[in-house]
């Protein structure tokens, strides 16, 4: 196979936005804090961040911050200071990019993160949210929230787990306005919502735009990159505007045939958090062999809005507790695994490559059992690596790239090498 | 995988070196008669060397089932009720060599959960019908939903156990998540649900928490009177046999304990933390005391000190749910923001300990996370603290050793 060497193909005027919502949202956040601009702390999985929105509390999510500063190549001093504190080698790299980054003043490339005056922890998906919001607490002192929320072992949620949810959501409800000293304004919260799902259809049609044979789209290094409005902005009118924008550039890539490789070779679905540290590199392994991710899980941990699920203005509550029991890792392994297998189905992939993650047990926990279903029950070809998401240590370049490198030949010579390049035509 | 579960039980599980599976009597007589409390530690290791399930095999030949309970908190209690025996799966300690669950799992996560696996990949887990994993840690969670086809055609259930402990709501949610268990029980062959036989539960389950809170207390009080091994082979034994049996047992052996003649010995009373889950090895827990740790207190096996007594009238499946729900319990996998230094401290105080030993297993992230903030605490009242890791299959001591024996030194020549 012809290797690649050009520059990965984003959606350039998207890209350039979207540059433009990070730095003012992080410019915002600089000077946020306190009575006026209260900042509440979130996660993303299951997050309630149209209800904090509704209350007037700038946002601030911490997984978001270090993905940010992995990606920008400062995460490992934030972990040496977590180290020093006297977090292990072993504990998730992102409440350790966090708590270092807290102790260390809260500075970054890309702003100040203000420390926050509201922590509101959504247990969905993510056993270590609760680990991390308690030292959270401890270190500031500050009002916090918990809202449990069920693992979905149902693909149809049980009344009495949304229930559960809904009374809570009550409850969190009362609680804020306690806290922000505000009354709650539920028409506030339906608009919010209504801008919510606006950006999710604009996000879901991006998604669905892998399906076409060449992808217009990469579905796992772009989508992740899009990812930001959608689980940091949601809620808002320019996360809305931001999708149409992105659209109306995937429409012109197919009209175009400007693709994301420029011979699509192998369409990928991936599993598994990307190793931030080593976004580029990463991908350029893909890239060097025309693969293309068709579709991808990751992009879905701020909300499974491509399988049918969307805010609703009209049952606010009902619908947000929907959304926090459906995160992608509330959802047990069996309806993960579905998921995959549909994503295979449905966007003709070829294969799937699984990353797993040395700090984070919630993704990765099993994540050998679904490549040995796909390989061995279904005859899909599936390669499985490892490195972090946040700590560039773990992260063996040219063991991973070998075991790619084979892979993808594997796979060429699987299909006798005859698989002709799909080419993008106007 | 290329392995599965098979149907031959014992047979799949006999030891590699060819060494006979134990067998235990149908009325386990030895354990309810054992004349000694060495008789005792002796039957003890051998069931816990024997990967065969001895005590689970005993239990089925007369055509019961069991049901294995990932730890750290199953409500035992609706699996006696339903005729079936609730057993404590503690992972497979120093008998399984992990061969297929790396594999399955991953690299990065701790020696339970993979030995848990192994047994099920390779037919030892074949004596069970059902197995419960409550939500205590994303591994276990992870863990139920690869099992189904590790062990196909046992039931499995993932218990979600709620965190948010000030909501209204909590305590009719986790009735109606008892409710599904029960379901899932009722179809892996357990009686159908009788309130009446729940509160009978519930009341035989009071019996052997209150024995074993005294086997605390004799601990707290007098710790040279029975040694930490001991004092945990016999709590150990309570999640392996039929509860009445082990109430027998905790009955005769604490009148045989309390008539030993303490003979005390410098040592550190030590608060013990971490090991809520995944068990250290035998010798790591001899180990502590030859070096001069009395441990005074410990998160061991909490199962049987999650919450006090469970009041068996009214709607006991309510009762059970709300004693879960107000357990005053501070471990690491209980969302307890904001109280983690006050809770140490206090448990501390009440344990009358002199240090803090945090001993966690290896990528045990709900306890490594509390150490950082337990710690703080203990620093700030200068109170000693040590921490150690280990594995299921850790045989090696030395360097363990030798930072327990600096530990024990510096708080007894200070």
């Amino acid at each position: 196979m012809g290797a690649s060497t050009e520059e990965p193909s984003f959606l350039v005027s998207a890209r350039d936005r979207q540059r433009e919502m990070i730095e003012a949202y992080y410019a915002d956040l600089a000077t946020a804090g306190g009575a006026k601009r209260p900042v509440a702390y979130m996660l993303v999985g299951g997050n309630l961040t149209e209800i904090v929105r509704s209350f007037g509390y700038e946002v601030v999510f911490p997984e978001i911050v270090a993905l940010n500063c992995a990606i920008k190549h400062v995460s490992l001093p934030n972990i040496l200071q977590a180290e020093a504190q006297g977090y292990g080698l072993d504990v998730c790299g992102y409440v350790k990019n966090d708590l270092g980054l807290q102790q260390l003043g809260g500075q970054t490339p890309f702003g100040r993160i203000p420390p926050p005056d509201l922590l509101v922890c959504s247990f969905s998906g993510c056993y270590v949210y609760v680990k991390w919001w308690e030292a959270l607490a401890e270190k500031f002192g500050c009002p916090l929230f918990l809202l449990d929320v069920p693992y979905l072992r149902d693909e149809r949620p049980p009344t009495e787990d949304l229930g559960y949810i809904v009374a809570q959501l009550n409850e969190f409800i009362a609680f804020l306005e306690k806290a922000s000293d505000r009354r709650f304004d539920p028409a506030s919260l339906r608009r919010t919502l209504a801008h919510s799902r606006a950006a999710e259809e604009g996000w879901v049609r991006y998604l669905a735009s892998g399906a076409r044979r060449p992808s217009p789209i990469e579905a796992y290094f772009e989508a992740v990159f899009h990812m930001f409005p959608i689980n940091v902005l949601r809620g808002t009118e320019e996360a809305a505007r931001f999708y149409a924008t992105l659209n109306a550039e995937v429409d012109e890539r197919v009209r175009s045939g400007a693709y994301p490789v420029p011979e699509e070779k192998v369409r990928l679905v991936v599993e598994g958090v990307p190793p931030y540290p080593n976004y580029r590199t990463f991908w350029d392994f893909f890239r060097k062999w025309g693969a293309v991710s068709v579709a991808a899980t990751y992009p879905k941990v701020g909300g499974l809005f491509d399988r049918g699920f969307l805010h609703d203005p009209a049952r606010p509550l009902e619908s947000i507790a929907e959304y926090a029991l459906g995160a992608y890792v509330n959802q047990s392994w069996p309806l993960r695994r579905k998921l995959i297998e549909e994503y295979v189905r449905e966007f003709a992939a070829d294969a799937v490559l699984i990353h797993g993650i040395k700090s984070c047990r919630s993704f990765t926990a099993g994540q050998g059992d679904l490549r040995d279903r796909l390989i061995h029950d279904l005859g899909i070809p599936t390669l499985y690596i490892e490195s972090d998401h946040e700590d560039p240590r773990y992260f063996a370049p040219a063991q991973i790239k070998n075991r790619m490198d084979a892979f993808f030949e594997s796979l060429d010579r699987r299909r006798g090498g005859a698989a002709e390049p799909l080419r993008g035509a106007p | 995988m290329a392995v599965r579960a098979s149907s031959e039980g014992a047979a799949a599980a006999a030891d590699p070196e060819g060494a006979p599976p134990l067998e235990v009597s149908d009325s386990f007589e030895e354990f309810a008669r054992a004349p000694s409390l060495e008789a005792v530690d002796r039957l003890a290791r051998a069931v816990l060397a024997d990967a065969t399930w001895p005590t689970v095999r005993a239990w089925n030949r007369s055509g019961r089932s069991a049901v294995g309970c990932f730890p750290v908190y199953t409500p035992q209690e609706l699996i006696h009720a339903m005729g079936m025996l609730p057993v404590a799966l503690h992972g497979g300690g120093e008998t399984i060599e992990i061969s297929h669950a790396d594999a399955a799992l991953g690299s990065f996560l701790c020696s339970i959960s993979k030995s848990t696996l192994e047994m099920g990949l390779t037919g030892r887990l074949a004596p069970f019908r059902a197995f419960v994993f409550p939500y205590i840690c994303d591994v276990s969670r992870n863990l139920e939903g690869i099992f189904p086809r590790a062990v196909p055609g046992a039931a499995t259930h993932m218990l979600h156990l709620p965190q948010n402990f000030r909501s209204a709501a909590t305590v009719p949610f986790l009735v109606a998540e008892y409710r599904r268990l029960l379901r899932v029980l009722e179809s892996a062959g357990g009686s159908p649900y009788r309130p009446d036989r729940l509160a009978d539960s519930i009341e035989l389950f009071n019996r052997q928490r209150a024995e074993i809170a005294r086997w605390t207390e004799i601990k707290r009080r007098d710790p040279s009177r029975i040694s930490l091994t001991e004092s945990y082979l016999v709590r150990r034994l309570g999640g392996l046999l039929p509860r009445e049996v082990h109430l027998e047992l905790l009955r005769r052996m604490r009148a045989a304990v309390e008539d030993r003649v303490p003979r005390p010995k410098d040592s550190v009373r030590v608060l013990l933390v971490g090991s809520f889950c995944e068990q250290p090895t035998l010798d790591l827990l001899d180990l502590l005391e030859q070096v001069g740790c009395y441990v005074v207190d410990d998160e061991l096996l909490q199962l049987y000190r999650w919450h006090p007594a469970v009041d068996p009238t009214g709607d006991p499946l309510e009762n059970l749910a709300r004693a879960y729900v107000e357990s005053p319990l501070d471990i690491g996998v209980r969302a307890t923001p904001t109280t983690k230094g006050e809770a140490i401290l206090g448990r501390v105080a009440a344990a009358g300990a002199q240090a803090v030993l945090f001993l966690t297993a290896k990528f045990c992230e709900p306890a490594l996370e509390d150490i950082v903030l337990y710690r703080a605490a203990l620093d700030r009242e200068k109170i000693p603290s040590l921490h150690l890791e280990f594995e299921e299959r850790s045989s090696a001591l030395d360097q363990s050793r030798l930072q327990l024996e600096t530990f024990v030194e510096s708080i007894l020549f200070a």
